[in-house]
């Protein structure tokens, strides 16, 4: 049945965009996750990328959760030399993640799920369709 | 000769299945549309070949006009279970998620109208058949 082949590549995106509200999750989680050791790096800030593979049992190129990159642009820094994370000059490294960047983020991985999610509703509407043509 | 091998049954049938692989396609589209350096695809719009649909409908009375039919009309020479291979091709540089949702709607509605076409067919024949 072909049809269930949309709802299967459908739900690959699906899975594809929840591992990337995933690592957007954590990026906000970690927004302000200092370092564990006085001058040492804090959390960077992580990207998801998505790359389409064949897949031969259904003959499409399916979406997947490619390598995690972490962005390497600078650190937030903030003079606070009673921290405990702080170096010698009382600096303080902050992640690179911007709530801003990682709320847009977010609402496009949420707008692409709805999208799949739309896919599945029409595929599914259309196999009914097909089974109507028995009943009549 | 098998009722689902008339012509109009046939035609419908193709469309059926066009419109389940552009599914698949759209389907492909819309789960890679955040994926580097994907182009998205579509499928060649459906075309029946004119002499296979108009001649057989009129030969019905002839039954070597329609023997004929179904050699050379390509559309009517459907097998069933074996699915057609129907032309992909690309379809713009980037995937427009509105775009594609809106030719999701699309595909879903032509589909449905071929459904409910079938079904009248099929009731068509029924009512020659004279149990209804």
């Amino acid at each position: 049945m072909d049809f269930l082949k949309s709802i299967a590549i459908a739900a690959s995106g699906l899975r594809a965009q929840s591992g990337r509200m995933r690592i957007i999750s954590e990026n906000i989680a970690n927004a302000d996750s200092t370092a564990q050791t006085a001058g040492g790096e804090p959390y960077r800030r992580k990207m998801a990328t998505f790359t389409s593979e064949m897949d031969r049992a259904l003959d499409a190129q399916v979406v997947g959760l490619g390598r995690v990159k972490t962005d390497p642009s600078e650190f937030r820094v903030k003079h606070e030399p009673g921290h405990p994370s702080a170096d010698a000059n009382g600096n303080v490294k902050y992640p690179n993640v911007n709530s801003l960047v990682e709320m847009t983020d977010l609402r496009e991985a949420q707008r692409s799920y709805e999208a799949n999610i739309n896919v599945i509703g029409a595929s599914r509407r259309m196999i009914q369709r097909t089974i109507e043509i028995l009943k009549s | 000769m098998s009722i689902t091998d008339l012509p109009l049954f046939s035609m419908l049938r193709t469309r059926m299945q066009w419109h389940q692989e552009r599914q698949r396609v759209l389907a492909q589209n819309v789960a890679n549309s955040d994926t580097r350096d994907f182009k998205p695809r579509d499928l060649a719009p459906l075309q029946f070949e004119p002499a296979g649909s108009g001649t057989a409908a009129m030969t019905l009375r002839r039954p070597e006009g329609i023997r004929t039919a179904y050699a050379a009309g390509s559309m009517s020479g459907l097998q069933p279970g074996q699915s057609r291979s129907f032309e992909t091709r690309p379809s713009g540089v980037a995937v427009n998620l509105e775009d594609e949702m809106l030719k999701v709607a699309a595909n879903q509605m032509d589909y449905q109208a071929a459904s409910s076409l079938y079904t009248k067919s099929l009731g068509l024949i029924k009512i020659a058949i004279g149990k209804r």
